[in-house]
């Protein structure tokens, strides 16, 4: 296996910050931005002056300069992208770390931010709202959209019927995940779900969106930001809060992993089994850990359906079992392996995989409102299609 | 279909635009490396297997399976009225394959169940590769 040349712990979480969480911030992106790490600096301790780097989402409408500009850096030395979308915040978290590791950068701030339910919403279609005319140019759009597959929760839907037909998986085992997730926004002030209760009745009543999906299996648009810094553990170690560990993060991608950013993706040998499994082997290998050293984990929910297909690629739930994990109790804060306990994009909000990130860093710190007690092996995944990427944040101590 | 203009699929582009103008003369027709045959679907001109840069469409069968479906009930797009079904679907001749199709309504469907191609005609001349179950009314050319 390629990409084993990593030393674990080398650079840690020093800072995070969010913006609040809404269905309509009345800020432009920048601010929102701005916001969310003007808050991760102060939650380390360091003032703007310290940033020479600064890592973005390639969906973001901020640029790089636009951040350094709007919080007074005077030069940057590194910059970086990752993507595409949800793909991205825990590759964005490796690429500060390579960033350091070379010498390019001391302290990188990670961030995204969109107006994700009052601007540019993802859960419509894409081009097709504006265009007639679709696909070309290496995006293979003109195999689907012409069809009416519009969104990812349509092709998500294909997924999870398709994983019906394989396995045997059920509504009811989808509800499940939903279902815990919105008990974790429960105890969540922040979260947009706060203080509205989900019960699998209301699930399953709940109307259909794109069977076998309903209402519920649909992330949060959401607008907000949020926003890490990453610097050298050592560094880290002298900030407010001090370090936590990124022990090991991956990004991988699978072989036949079809051409285009995402519905190609239903053109691979299975539909069932993502991307999330490649980045599981190397992530596993870099950590000299495994699925049973998990503590808690924050896994990426674009969908119900999405989780379910993680638990079995991280290896926490044999194939075609991840519903049953689910629905057993497993995801709960008193099961075996504790998810998205701050509500997850399912019923926190939708910050495209970076609010998992805070989430993963708070649980580490103890410092969660749905704590785990003691947890020191904390993960966190980022969207499957077309690849993935992932991270394990550790104590340190 | 309703008022509303349907999306129109690109059928210029150098790596897919054969789908489209073997759809046109009502074929579905694959991509394959013609130095050594491997199939090259989504399309693309250089094939991995054998370096080859040489390639060309060719036809399959207009037989395909079920491979999962869903039915779309909230309304995306004015031109895609709701409820309709999208069905990925392996083709029988080369069942690593896939498609998607666009059907109507909430037919009933099932893994494995045998559709057939049709060829829908867009009103700017394009033609899309459709599904429906085997034997459904309706064939036209």
């Amino acid at each position: 296996m390629s990409g084993n040349g990593w030393t674990p712990g080398a650079c840690a979480i020093a800072g995070l910050g969010t913006t609040d969480f809404s269905r309509n911030s009345g800020r432009s992106d920048l601010s929102l931005a701005t916001q969310a790490v003007l808050a991760a600096l102060a939650d380390a301790g360091l003032e703007a002056s310290a940033v020479d780097g600064v890592v973005r989402c390639d969906m973001d409408l901020v640029r790089h300069t636009d951040l350094a500009e709007a919080l007074g850096i005077r030069q940057l030395s590194y910059w970086g992208e990752c993507g595409p979308g949800g793909v991205a915040p825990c590759a964005m978290v490796g690429q500060a770390v390579g960033a350091i590791l070379s010498g390019q950068a001391s302290t990188v701030v990670v961030f995204r931010s969109l107006n994700g339910r009052s601007g540019r919403r993802y859960g419509g279609a894409s081009a097709a709202q504006s265009q007639q005319l679709v696909g070309g140019n290496v995006s293979y759009d003109e195999f689907f959209l012409p069809h009416g597959l519009l969104t990812p929760g349509q092709m998500f839907a294909l997924m999870a019927r398709r994983h019906m037909i394989e396995y045997g998986s059920t509504p009811e085992q989808l509800g499940s995940i939903a279902v815990a997730c919105r008990e974790r926004a429960l105890a969540n002030p922040a979260a947009q779900m706060y203080g509205r209760p989900l019960t699998m009745a209301d699930y399953l009543d709940a109307r259909m969106i794109a069977s076998p999906l309903r209402l519920f299996d649909f992330c949060l648009e959401t607008d907000g930001a949020a926003a890490v810094v990453v610097t050298s553990t050592e560094r880290a170690r002298d900030c407010r809060n001090g370090a936590v560990r990124i022990h090991a993060v991956a990004q991988a991608s699978v072989p036949g992993t079809q051409p285009g950013m995402m519905f190609p993706a239903l053109m691979r040998d299975s539909i069932t089994s993502l991307s999330s499994r490649a980045v599981a082997e190397l992530l596993w290998s870099r950590a000299g850990l495994g699925p049973a050293d998990v503590d808690v984990a924050q896994l990426y929910d674009c969908f119900t359906i999405t989780l379910l297909l993680q638990l079995e690629d991280y290896g926490f739930a044999k194939r075609g079992e991840g519903g049953a994990f689910a629905a057993d109790g497993g995801i709960g804060l008193d099961g075996q392996l504790p998810c998205n306990t701050s509500g997850g994009h399912l019923s926190e909000g939708y910050i495209h995989g970076m609010n998992h990130i805070v989430e993963g860093v708070r649980q580490i710190r103890g410092t969660s409102t749905g704590q785990v007690r003691g947890a020191e092996v904390s993960l966190v995944t980022a969207a499957p299609p077309p690849a993935s990427s992932a991270l394990i944040l550790t104590a340190d101590r | 279909m309703s008022t509303a203009q349907r999306l129109i699929p690109v059928t210029q582009d150098p790596d897919t635009g054969g789908f489209f103008a073997a759809a046109a003369e009502g074929q579905v027709a694959l991509r394959y490396c013609t130095d050594c045959g491997a199939l090259l679907h989504l399309p693309r001109a250089y094939c991995y297997q054998c370096g080859g840069w040489n390639s060309g469409y060719r036809s399959v069968s207009p037989r395909a399976f079920v491979y999962s479906w869903t039915v779309v009930e909230h309304q995306i797009h004015p031109a895609y009225p709701v409820p309709y079904t999208v069905a990925l679907v392996e083709l029988a001749d080369e069942p690593t394959a896939r498609l998607v199709g666009f059907l109507p309504g909430r037919p009933h469907l099932y893994a494995g169940q045998e559709l057939r191609a049709w060829f829908e005609r867009l009103d700017d001349g394009t033609t899309l590769v459709q599904w429906r179950p085997a034997g459904a009314e309706g064939d036209q050319a």
